[in-house]
């Protein structure tokens, strides 16, 4: 009797282990499309690697995946993604790529940088590209940054100006906005301190309120923090956090307050919360590097995406933000790309 | 000094510290109903994941949030089910059926997430619960923010919390459910079928953890996150243990990790660091672990398989 619990026990083990790799490391070859407009490059391999945060993040890892289908409608080549569990997938995720002859292999994520330069060491002939992370040292990496303190600038200047603004219903009177960061790491932190220095520019006396969640996963943490900070009389939230941040967008919608969404345009969760977001445009990074590898254009070395080349920017506002203030909004933006104003990556 | 008094005056601090009790009082409490009958467990965290989902799920495609809840407490309990079956009938290690009933429901949500709704998530026009505000409660000065207005999971929670203590200490069916938790021999003897109140407690137990899943995915939210319980079903574990197994002991400890939490946020404003702050919660829980408030005494069945001799 007992050798058959412990076969059963150890049989549900396996079980669930199994279905734990599906759920997580569910690989989708998606398929080229074959229309014959599109030029076919189906032997042209291009792999895709996500972080732990994995695609259904509503943010970088989703956007990549974007430009990845972009670039299979326009160039007719062949892609593939791979999901990682966890912080050692990363390794044999890229590996795995690079061995099965895949040209370009895309690395999502400040948080592979050592994986990718192990790996690209093992396989010079295979180009590499990894977003949010410079890795300059080899010939076969590429790196996309992106400035993203330019968009948060601008989003706070926005902020700023709605604080001031008479008569809006959503807006109190205690000239206070907050913002939630994921985790204090340098993609999150250059949003936030943009925002900070935005909001600060065009209303000095503003109170900005500055959360962490540690975790890009607890949506209801995030909507404590963000309930925390509406109740300190942010009528403003920008979450920098990922699955966390739809927390905190839920609890500005709740409290009839505004919230400015990240990295894609996210207005859908709340329509008429959600007055803008910062855009930073992984899909188009990634569709734009593809081509170049396809071109044998493909160039090592960092490419940054700013407001200049469009590689970050700011979502449509709703109708709630006044035509002066984006006029405004716009102003600023020249001031950045002509090089007046360089708003700063880290919160002092 | 006065940013520290307006953080302890700020009724927010306390109307969070409840909110944030609610989904570990929910799982602390099934995880004391299974193991006052002598299983151990410690699936709470799958048992709220897939109660989070399938709320969603169901609240989702029916656009009612009360069938969603049911749906929730339901799938929780079914999970639940299968520790109930191998622990026993089948008189596995309890620990390890449960830590794969918590990998299971990891991996079974997030598939089931990007099958049904692809990478966008689940749909954005989701119904959730209400919320209740509390009439002339509500109205009191300092304490109406705190307790008047919340989730109506938060007011079922406090009934479960009462109602739970009542059935475990007081009435003939709680007394039976933990005879089989401290001797199953003699409950056997005296005619209780031990196996029947087994599979009861877990039941129960998964359908309160289930609910605990619910509150967080259409009580504070109407969305469903990869791992979005993120580690709360074994902070229940030790608010269970801090409780010494008792519904009203899992509320207060639950209450103290929800107030540790709910703490650290406020810190956060007068701008001491994020990350000490955030261990709050998990250092009361090594406190509380550690033994130093006190004895915490299990079952004595809990964990052992009960196998009736022929």
């Amino acid at each position: 009797m007992n050798r058959t619990f412990a076969r059963s026990a150890t049989g549900l083990v396996a079980l669930s282990l199994l279905l734990a790799g599906c759920g997580t490391q569910n690989t989708t070859t998606a398929p080229a499309t074959n229309t014959p407009t599109t030029p076919s490059n189906a032997s042209f391999k291009v792999g895709l690697v996500t972080d732990v945060g994995g695609l259904n993040d509503h943010s970088f890892n989703h956007l990549a995946y974007v430009g990845l289908q972009a670039a299979e409608a326009k160039y007719g080549i062949s892609g593939s993604v791979v999901q990682s569990h966890q912080t050692s997938d990363y390794l044999t995720n890229l590996t795995n790529f690079a061995q099965a002859g895949d040209k370009l292999v895309i690395a999502v994520g400040y948080l592979m940088n050592s994986a990718v330069q192990t790996v690209s060491k093992k396989f010079p002939k295979t180009k590499f590209l990894i977003i949010d992370d410079a890795i300059t040292n080899r010939p076969n990496v590429a790196s996309a940054l992106f400035n993203t303190q330019e968009c948060g600038y601008l989003v706070g200047v926005m902020a700023g100006l709605m604080e001031k603004q008479k008569g809006i219903a959503q807006i109190n009177n205690k000239n206070t906005v907050g913002t939630i960061g994921g985790m204090q790491i340098p993609p999150v932190e250059s949003y936030m301190a943009g925002f900070v220095a935005g909001v600060k520019k065009v209303d000095p006396t503003a109170n900005v309120l500055v959360g962490w969640a540690n975790s890009f996963t607890d949506p209801a943490s995030g909507e404590a923090i963000a309930n925390q900070q509406i109740s300190n009389g942010a009528d403003i939230v920008f979450p920098v956090a990922g699955a966390t941040g739809n927390g905190a967008i839920t609890a500005a919608k709740q409290h009839n307050v505004f919230a400015i969404g990240v990295d894609a345009n996210q207005n859908y969760l709340a329509p008429q919360t959600v007055m803008t977001s910062a855009l930073k445009a992984v899909d188009v990074a990634t569709e734009t590097v593809i081509g170049q590898a396809l071109h044998n254009q493909f160039k090592s070395g960092i490419v940054t995406f700013d407001l200049k080349n469009k590689g970050v920017g700011y979502a449509p506002p709703i109708k709630a933000v006044p035509a002066s203030i984006v006029a405004q909004v716009n102003h600023y933006a020249t001031l950045i790309e002509s090089g007046k104003i360089t708003p700063p990556s880290t919160l002092s | 000094m006065s940013a520290i008094a307006q953080i302890f005056t700020n009724p927010e601090l306390y109307a969070a510290t409840i909110s944030m009790a609610t989904p570990l009082a929910l799982p602390a409490i099934g995880g004391t109903f299974s193991e006052r009958t002598g299983v151990v467990n410690i699936a709470m965290e799958g048992n709220m994941l897939i109660g989070a989902f399938f709320a969603v799920m169901v609240a989702a495609a029916t656009q009612q949030a009360w069938l969603g809840l049911l749906a929730g407490m339901l799938a929780g309990g079914i999970l639940s089910l299968g520790l109930a079956f191998t622990a026993i009938r089948l008189q596995s290690d309890q620990v390890i059926v449960g830590m794969a009933l918590n990998l299971f429901a990891s991996g079974l949500t997030a598939f089931l997430l990007n099958t049904v709704y692809g990478y966008n998530g689940t749909p954005t026009n989701t119904p959730f619960l209400p919320s209740i505000t509390i009439p002339f409660v509500s109205s009191i000065p300092f304490i109406g923010p705190i307790i008047g207005h919340h989730d109506v999971v938060v007011y079922l929670m406090l009934l479960i919390v009462a109602g739970s203590q009542y059935v475990l200490f007081h009435t003939k069916l709680g007394l039976r459910m933990r005879a089989v938790g401290e001797n199953p021999e003699a409950a056997d003897t005296v005619g209780i079928h031990v196996a029947r109140m087994r599979y009861l407690g877990v039941f129960i137990g998964g359908m309160l953890s289930g609910l605990g899943g619910v509150y967080l995915s259409i009580g504070l939210l109407n969305a469903f996150d990869v791992n979005m319980t993120n580690g709360r079903g074994y902070i229940a574990l030790a608010a269970m243990i801090f409780g010494k197994w008792t519904p009203l002991g899992s509320f207060g400890a639950a209450l103290l990790f929800g107030f540790a939490t709910a703490l650290s946020i406020a810190l956060q404003n007068v701008g001491i660091s994020a990350n000490l702050v955030s261990m709050l919660p998990y250092a009361l829980t090594i406190i509380a672990l550690t033994g130093l408030v006190g004895r915490s005494r299990a079952p004595a069945a809990d964990g052992i398989p009960y196998a009736p001799s022929k």
